[in-house]
């Protein structure tokens, strides 16, 4: 049975009845494992279909992002973190494909998305027809190597983040497109003045740096508390070797990286578009 | 690697899909899990549409739906049900070449040519989009494309031209 509800409420209740089915949007994820031979869905429910998923409004002073918002949608964002994320994964037809939703599902510890959402802070909303929706911070999401926090009855359907806090992202990889992370990093400073610091590939998931920034809370943001940062970030990550880098590499990126992205915060502060790097500084 | 044509377990469920390819419109059944690669290729014969990879890195198997370019070895067919898509094998007026396959002839932008269909459809996208573009617009639109044997000149020349002649 192949599955293509209209409405939230259908998709919910059918995510309630069929728990074998396969959940699918952008569906990229899912291809791959089913072109690997890892799978193949006898039972899928496509929630591409799906209107109220792709929207993204202003809402006070957050951000609602449907869970089924393209990397193409994000691509137009005002958070610049979440905008160059967004336009670093993959090219633009998957870019037309993947949607935030999916990549909170999946998990992976590249996860452009989830790397820019976790330093910006929010919740993600899960639903079910039995139990409605709950709202869980999307830095207790992911649990372990792709296990999130999503009840096998229960869909992703919102992402709320903070409107307007200052942020930056920067991914190192092999080429400038169809790249998977080897390193990522989004900073985010808050209206409230705390700091959000996350990591992509450093880890089982998709890390943040929560003594790091506790160092950063003490503000305010010189070179030297930056290093201090800098240093925290180091012994936080937890990266390993592999064909895409070494762990000392990955581990001394984050340093770099942490210390870039933040300096550009001190200098220019809500000027999203002001470039942290020279072309090519970062590799 | 899997084959692009890796049998599919023959106990998967049949769905029916209907939609319109290349301006017409075809009702098939596919397995649940089949993709849109394997269905245009393997179910409705139209096999413009290359498959290399099978994990979004190529770009080979790119297709338009409505409008929008996909990989189509990344989504299931049964997603298209009532969409409108347009390969490779849509462009063309009988013998009367679209203009970016007309410049791609002239730049000699395909050796093997197993990249163009992709990239062709990528460039068709960009252009329905955009009568009026910038290079670095030009250069993004095609990333998502590899070609193994051009060295990329001859097809961004290509598409530039036809940029263009579309523009005058
Ligand atoms: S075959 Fe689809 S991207 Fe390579
Ligand atoms: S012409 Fe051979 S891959 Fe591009």
């Amino acid at each position: 049975m192949f599955h293509q509800p209209v409405d939230i409420e259908t998709a919910l209740r059918l995510r309630g009845e069929r728990p074998d089915a396969t959940v699918v949007n952008g569906c990229t994820d899912v291809s791959v494992a089913r072109n690997h031979g890892m799978l193949h869905p006898r039972e899928v429910i496509d929630l591409s279909r799906i209107a109220s998923l792709k929207t993204i409004e202003h809402d006070g002073d957050n951000l609602l992002i449907g869970a089924g918002a393209t990397f193409a949608q994000l691509g137009k964002c005002h958070l610049k973190a979440l905008r160059e994320a967004a336009l670093s994964v993959a090219g633009p037809a998957i870019r037309n494909q993947g949607t935030i939703g999916g990549n909170l599902v999946t998990a992976s510890p590249a996860g452009d998305g989830c790397v820019a959402l976790l330093a910006m802070g929010g919740d993600v909303e899960l639903a079910s027809a039995a139990r409605g929706s709950r709202w869980v911070d999307v830095r207790a999401f992911f649990l372990g190597y792709r296990k999130t926090e999503l009840a096998g009855d229960e869909l992703v359907t919102r992402v709320r983040v903070p409107y307007n806090p200052v942020t930056r992202w920067y991914k190192i990889g092999k080429r400038g497109a169809v790249n998977i992370s080897l390193v990522c990093a989004a900073v985010a400073r808050r209206t409230d003045g705390s700091f959000g610091l996350a990591y992509g590939c450093v880890g089982p998931i998709p890390l943040f740096a929560p003594k790091a920034e506790r160092v950063l809370a003490r503000g305010p943001l010189t070179d030297a508390l930056i290093a201090e940062a800098a240093d925290v970030v180091e012994s936080e990550v937890a990266p390993i070797d592999d064909h895409r880098g070494s762990a000392d590499y990955r581990r001394a990126m984050c340093r770099t990286l942490t210390t870039r992205l933040l300096a550009d915060i001190a200098k220019n502060g809500d000027q999203g578009d002001a470039d942290a790097f020279s072309a090519g500084a970062a590799a | 690697m899997p084959s692009a044509l890796a049998p599919l377990p023959d106990d998967i469920p049949l769905t029916r899909i209907t939609c319109t390819i290349n301006g017409e419109q075809v009702v098939a059944d596919a397995p649940v899990d089949c993709t849109l690669l394997t269905f245009l290729r393997d179910i409705v014969g139209l096999t413009g549409t290359k498959g290399a990879c099978l994990e979004g890195e190529c770009g080979s198997c790119t297709v338009l739906i409505d409008g929008k370019p996909v990989t189509s070895c990344l989504m299931l067919a049964g997603q298209v049900n009532g969409r409108t898509i347009t390969t490779v094998e849509g462009l063309a007026d009988g013998d009367a070449l679209d203009v970016i396959q007309e410049k791609f002839v002239e730049t000699g932008a395909a050796q093997c040519g197993y990249c163009t269909p992709g990239l062709i459809m990528s460039a068709r996208a960009l252009l329905n989009d955009n009568p009026s573009i910038s290079e670095s617009e030009l250069l993004t639109a095609l990333e998502g494309n590899i070609c193994r044997c051009t060295g990329y000149a001859s097809i961004v020349e290509a598409v530039r031209r036809a940029h263009r002649e579309l523009k005058s």
